[in-house]
C-alpha cells in the first residue's frame, strides 16, 4: 500500500493487492481505502512484534474462555479454537446500508415464497419454477404442507453468505434459512478484538453486534403462541460441534438450553422436564435439523429429538424456530430462482446480486456444464460445509472426470457456477501481511414485527494462500467485521 | 430448572469437592511421611482405600510397587483409569460445566477450564515434580476460587442450591471416609492411651480436613482419636463435619420447597431427617458403642441412599406431582 503508512513500522507497506480481485483495503492503484486508513495507521502504529503479542492474547483468550468447537473426527474430542485473524475487515457504512436493504428484500421473498410453497402454491401454478423442481426436492417437506407457522414466519434466523465480486459488488452466494451457525463467534470476536485492540476501538467509530441476543430473544418471544413465554434452545447435545454457539446463545437470552430428552409432548403440547415437574414450552429455538426433529414423524432412529414435536407444532401449540421444511428455500437448486421470487411475491427488483447458475436438471444447463467442467464449481446440492465440490480451475483431469460421470448419474443432484474471484482483505501471516479471500455472512432476525439485521455478520477467511475455501473444516479462519463510518478526519 | 441441568449442578459441585478433599488428603500423607514411622503398608494404600480405587489400583500396578508413595500419588493424582483421580474428577467437573454453561456463570467455567488447561499441560507436572505442596495448593486454591465465584456471581436460586447440596452431601461424605483411613491405616480401635506415632496419625486426620485451628479453638479439645472423632462428626459449626453438612444439606432442601408442588422432594426431606435424628440421638457415646467404623461405614452407606434419593426427586422426574391438594378443593 502507498500513501504515507510507509514511514511508520511499515507492515503494510509491502502489501500487494491481488490483481484481479477487489480488495477490501487497497483501491486498484494500491491506495488505501478511506474506510481502513484508521486501522491501516494504528496497526501500523503497533508495530511487528506488538502485533504478534495481541496475536498470542487472543489466542489464549479464546481458548481459556472455551470458545471452541469439537472435532468429530478425534476421538478424544478435543476441541479446538476457530482460527482468529486480527486484522478486521472493514465495511463502510454507505456500502452496508445498501447490503442491508438487499437483505431485509431477500428475506421477505424467501419468506413468501415458503408460506407460497406450503400453502396456495401460485408460484408452480404460474409456471415461473416447474413443480417438480420444488415438490421433487429432497428438503421439501410434504408434512408441513398447510401448516402455517405462528406469526407466519418462517424465516426467523437467516444467515445469507455474500461475496464481493471484482468491482466490489456483493453477490449472494447462499442462503442459510434453516439453522445458520457462527453468531456466536461474532460476538466472541469483538469482545477478543476490544480486548486485545482497546485504542483502536476506541478511536474507530465501529458499529456494535452485542444488541443480537436481545433482538432474538424478541423475535422469539414474538411468535409464542397466546403470548405465553417459555423460550429454550434445543441442542443436539454437548458432543455437537456447535455445542458452545448453542450454550452462548442460551445464556446471553437468559433461556433454558435443552437436549431432546429433557422435552416431551402430551396431547399435542409440549414439556419440559423440570426439577418442579412438567413446564409449558411455547417457542423453541432449535439447532436441530428437521429430519432429527421428531422420530415419530422424520427419521425413526434419531435419539436426538423429541416424539410427537411435529404433532404440537401442526396444532399451533408451539412455535419452532426455524420453521419445518425452510430447506425447499436455501436449496441450491433453488437459489436460481431467488431473483424471480422477488420480482413474484414483491413487485421489486433484487437489490443484491448473485452468481449464475447453471442448473444441471436442465438438459441445456447440463450440458454446458459437462463440456466446461475445468471452468466451474460444481456443487452437490445436499451437501455444505465445503464438502461434495469441484473447483474446475484448481482440479485434476481425474477429479473432473469423477465429477462428470456423477452428474452423468444423477443431474439433478449437482449445480455449477462460475468461479467468481472473491474479495480479499489483508491477513496476517507468517511472511507479513497478505491478501487472503473473505466472505461474509450476515444475520437477520425476523419477528412477528418485522425483520433487523446484524451490522457486519462473520467474515470468514481462506487462510491458506490462493485458497477459496473459507470453512472451518478445511483451513478457513474468521475476522472481526466492522461496519465503520468514513474516516474524513 | 431442566432436571439433567439440576442434575450436572448437583454433580459439578460433587467433582470440585472431590479434586478438593483428594489434594488435601494427598498433601497431608505427603508430609505426614516424613515425621512417623510407619509400617509399609499403613501409608499410602489407605488413600487407595478411602477413594474406593482398591479394585482399579490392583489391576493396574503391579504388587512391587503398591506401597510405593510416588506410585500411589500418581495414581490418585494422574491416572484416567482412576475413576476418583484428580485427573477424572477434574474432567468430569469441566466436562459438567461445558454442558451448562449457560447456567454457570463466566467466571466459574473459565476457573475449571484454566485449571483443566493447566493440568493437563506440563506446567502442572513441572510444578508437580519440583514442589509438591504448591501443586496441591493450587488445586484447593482454584476449588475455593470457583465455589467463591459461585456464591458471588449466580442466582442465589435453584442451580446454585443443588451445587451447595451437592457440595455439602460430598463433604459429609468425605469426612466419614477420611476418619475410616485411621481403621484402615492401624486396624480396629485399640484399647488404652495411644501411643506417639497414633495422636501423629489423628493429627493428620485433622490436618486432612483443614481442621486444625478450629479444632483448637473448642477448649474442651485434646488430641486424641475420640476428641478428634467426636469433633469431625459432631461440631455443629465446623465446615466439614457431619452433623454440620447433613443440617446444610436440610437448608438446601428446605430451600428448594416450592409452594405450588408441595410433595416435591418429600421423600429427600424425609430420608434426611430420619438420618440427622438417627445421627444425633445418642451422640458420640452411642457411636462408640457401636464403634467408630461401623457408624462410618453406615454413615457413608446412607449418604450414597440420599444421593439416589435426591436423584429420584429431582433430576428423574416426568411427571406433574400431585398439585397442594387443600388448594385444589378449595378451587
Amino acid at each position: 500500500m502507498t500513501e504515507t503508512d510507509a514511514r511508520r513500522s511499515g507492515l503494510f507497506s509491502r502489501y500487494r493487492p491481488l490483481p484481479d480481485s477487489f480488495d477490501e483495503y487497497a483501491d486498484a492503484a494500491g491506495k488505501v481505502r478511506p474506510e481502513a486508513a484508521r486501522v491501516v495507521r494504528l496497526i501500523e502504529g503497533l508495530g511487528r512484534d506488538e502485533v504478534r503479542a495481541r496475536k498470542k492474547l487472543a489466542d489464549a483468550t479464546f481458548l481459556k474462555s472455551g470458545v471452541t468447537f469439537s472435532v468429530y473426527s478425534d476421538e478424544r474430542g478435543s476441541e479446538r479454537i476457530f482460527p482468529f485473524d486480527l486484522i478486521p475487515r472493514i465495511i463502510a457504512d454507505a456500502d452496508w446500508q445498501r447490503v442491508s436493504q438487499g437483505l431485509l428484500q431477500r428475506i421477505r421473498a424467501l419468506n413468501a415464497f415458503l408460506a407460497d410453497v406450503y400453502g396456495p402454491q401460485r408460484i408452480l401454478a404460474e409456471g415461473l419454477i416447474e413443480p417438480e423442481h420444488v415438490l421433487g426436492a429432497k428438503a421439501y417437506e410434504p408434512k408441513a404442507h398447510g401448516v402455517a407457522p405462528p406469526g407466519g414466519v418462517y424465516v426467523v434466523i437467516a444467515g445469507i453468505d455474500l461475496i464481493r465480486d471484482p468491482n466490489g459488488e456483493f453477490l449472494v452466494l447462499e442462503d442459510n434459512v434453516r439453522t445458520p451457525s457462527g453468531v456466536s463467534y461474532v460476538l466472541e470476536n469483538r469482545l477478543v478484538m476490544k480486548r486485545v485492540f482497546p485504542r483502536v476501538f476506541a478511536q474507530s467509530r465501529v458499529e456494535p453486534v452485542d444488541e443480537y441476543p436481545s433482538r432474538l430473544r424478541a423475535a422469539l418471544g414474538s411468535l409464542a403462541p397466546d403470548g405465553e413465554e417459555g423460550l429454550v434452545v434445543l441442542t443436539p447435545g454437548p458432543f455437537n460441534s456447535a455445542y458452545f454457539e448453542h450454550s452462548f446463545l442460551a445464556r446471553r437470552m437468559g433461556c433454558p438450553l435443552v437436549q431432546g430428552s429433557d422435552l416431551y409432548v402430551e396431547d399435542d403440547r409440549v414439556w419440559a422436564r423440570t426439577t418442579l415437574g412438567p413446564q409449558p414450552v411455547r417457542v423453541i429455538y432449535r439447532r436441530l435439523d428437521d429430519p432429527f426433529l421428531d422420530p415419530d414423524c422424520f427419521r425413526k432412529d434419531s435419539m436426538l429429538g423429541v416424539p410427537g414435536l411435529f404433532g404440537a407444532y401442526a396444532k399451533g401449540n408451539v412455535a419452532l424456530a426455524n420453521a419445518i421444511g425452510n430447506g425447499v428455500a436455501d436449496d441450491k437448486a433453488i437459489y436460481p430462482y431467488v431473483p424471480d421470487m422477488i420480482r413474484f411475491y414483491l413487485g421489486e427488483e433484487p437489490k443484491l446480486g448473485q452468481v449464475k447458475t447453471f442448473i444441471c436438471a436442465r438438459e441445456d444447463d447440463c450440458k454446458y456444464v459437462l463440456d466446461n467442467v475445468g471452468k466451474l464449481v460444481i456443487k452437490a446440492v445436499n451437501e455444505a460445509g465445503g464438502y461434495g465440490m469441484l473447483i474446475g480451475p484448481q482440479s485434476t483431469r481425474k477429479q473432473q472426470a469423477e465429477f462428470k460421470r456423477r452428474i452423468r448419474e444423477n443431474p439433478r443432484s449437482y449445480i455449477a457456477q462460475p468461479r467468481v474471484d472473491f474479495s480479499t482483505c489483508p491477513t496476517w501471516t507468517s511472511r507479513g501481511i497478505e491478501p487472503r479471500r473473505v466472505d461474509l455472512r450476515p444475520y437477520v432476525v425476523t419477528g412477528a414485527e418485522g425483520s433487523w439485521v446484524l451490522p457486519g455478520g462473520l467474515s470468514r477467511v481462506a487462510l491458506v494462500k490462493g485458497s477459496y475455501v473459507v470453512n472451518s473444516s478445511q483451513g478457513g479462519g474468521s475476522k472481526d467485521t466492522w461496519v465503520v463510518e468514513e474516516d474524513r478526519g | 430448572m431442566i432436571s439433567r441441568v439440576a442434575e450436572s449442578c448437583f454433580w459439578l459441585n460433587r467433582h470440585v469437592e472431590r479434586i478438593d478433599a483428594l489434594a488435601r488428603m494427598l498433601d497431608v500423607s505427603q508430609s505426614f511421611q516424613l515425621d512417623v514411622d510407619l509400617r509399609a503398608a499403613e501409608r499410602w494404600r489407605p488413600m487407595v482405600i478411602v477413594v474406593g480405587e482398591e479394585a482399579a489400583f490392583e489391576g493396574k500396578i503391579p504388587a512391587p510397587l503398591r506401597d510405593d508413595g510416588e506410585t500411589v500419588q500418581r495414581f490418585l493424582c494422574f491416572d484416567e483409569a482412576c475413576g476418583a483421580s484428580i485427573h477424572s474428577s477434574l474432567r468430569s467437573a469441566r466436562e459438567n460445566a461445558r454442558t451448562i454453561r449457560e447456567t454457570v456463570s463466566v467466571e466459574m467455567w473459565m476457573t475449571l477450564n484454566d485449571l483443566w488447561l493447566w493440568f493437563t499441560d506440563r506446567k502442572a507436572q513441572r510444578l508437580y515434580n519440583s514442589d509438591r505442596s504448591a501443586f496441591y495448593a493450587h488445586l484447593r486454591n482454584q476449588c475455593a476460587l470457583f465455589h467463591g465465584h459461585a456464591t458471588a456471581t449466580m442466582l442465589h436460586e435453584d442451580p446454585l442450591e443443588f451445587m451447595r447440596l451437592g457440595t455439602a452431601l460430598e463433604r459429609a461424605a468425605q469426612t466419614a471416609r477420611l476418619l475410616d483411613v485411621k481403621h484402615h491405616a492401624i486396624g480396629p480401635e485399640t484399647e488404652g492411651p495411644e501411643s506417639a506415632d497414633e495422636a501423629a496419625q489423628w493429627l493428620a486426620v485433622l490436618r486432612s480436613s483443614a481442621a486444625v485451628e478450629p479444632f483448637f479453638k473448642r477448649p474442651e479439645n485434646e488430641v486424641s482419636g475420640e476428641s478428634i472423632a467426636r469433633f469431625l462428626l459432631f461440631d455443629p459449626g465446623f465446615p466439614r463435619s457431619v452433623l454440620h453438612n447433613l443440617r446444610r444439606m436440610e437448608n438446601f432442601l428446605n430451600l428448594l420447597r416450592s409452594e405450588a408442588y408441595p410433595e416435591m422432594g418429600a421423600p429427600s426431606r424425609k430420608l434426611l431427617d430420619a438420618t440427622l435424628v438417627a445421627f444425633e440421638s445418642g451422640g458420640f457415646a452411642r457411636v462408640m458403642a457401636t464403634g467408630l467404623h461401623a457408624t462410618l461405614t453406615a454413615l457413608v452407606d446412607r449418604t450414597i441412599e440420599l444421593g439416589s434419593q435426591i436423584h429420584a426427586d429431582y433430576f428423574a422426574v416426568s411427571t406433574r406431582p400431585a398439585r397442594d391438594s387443600k388448594r385444589s378443593m378449595e378451587e
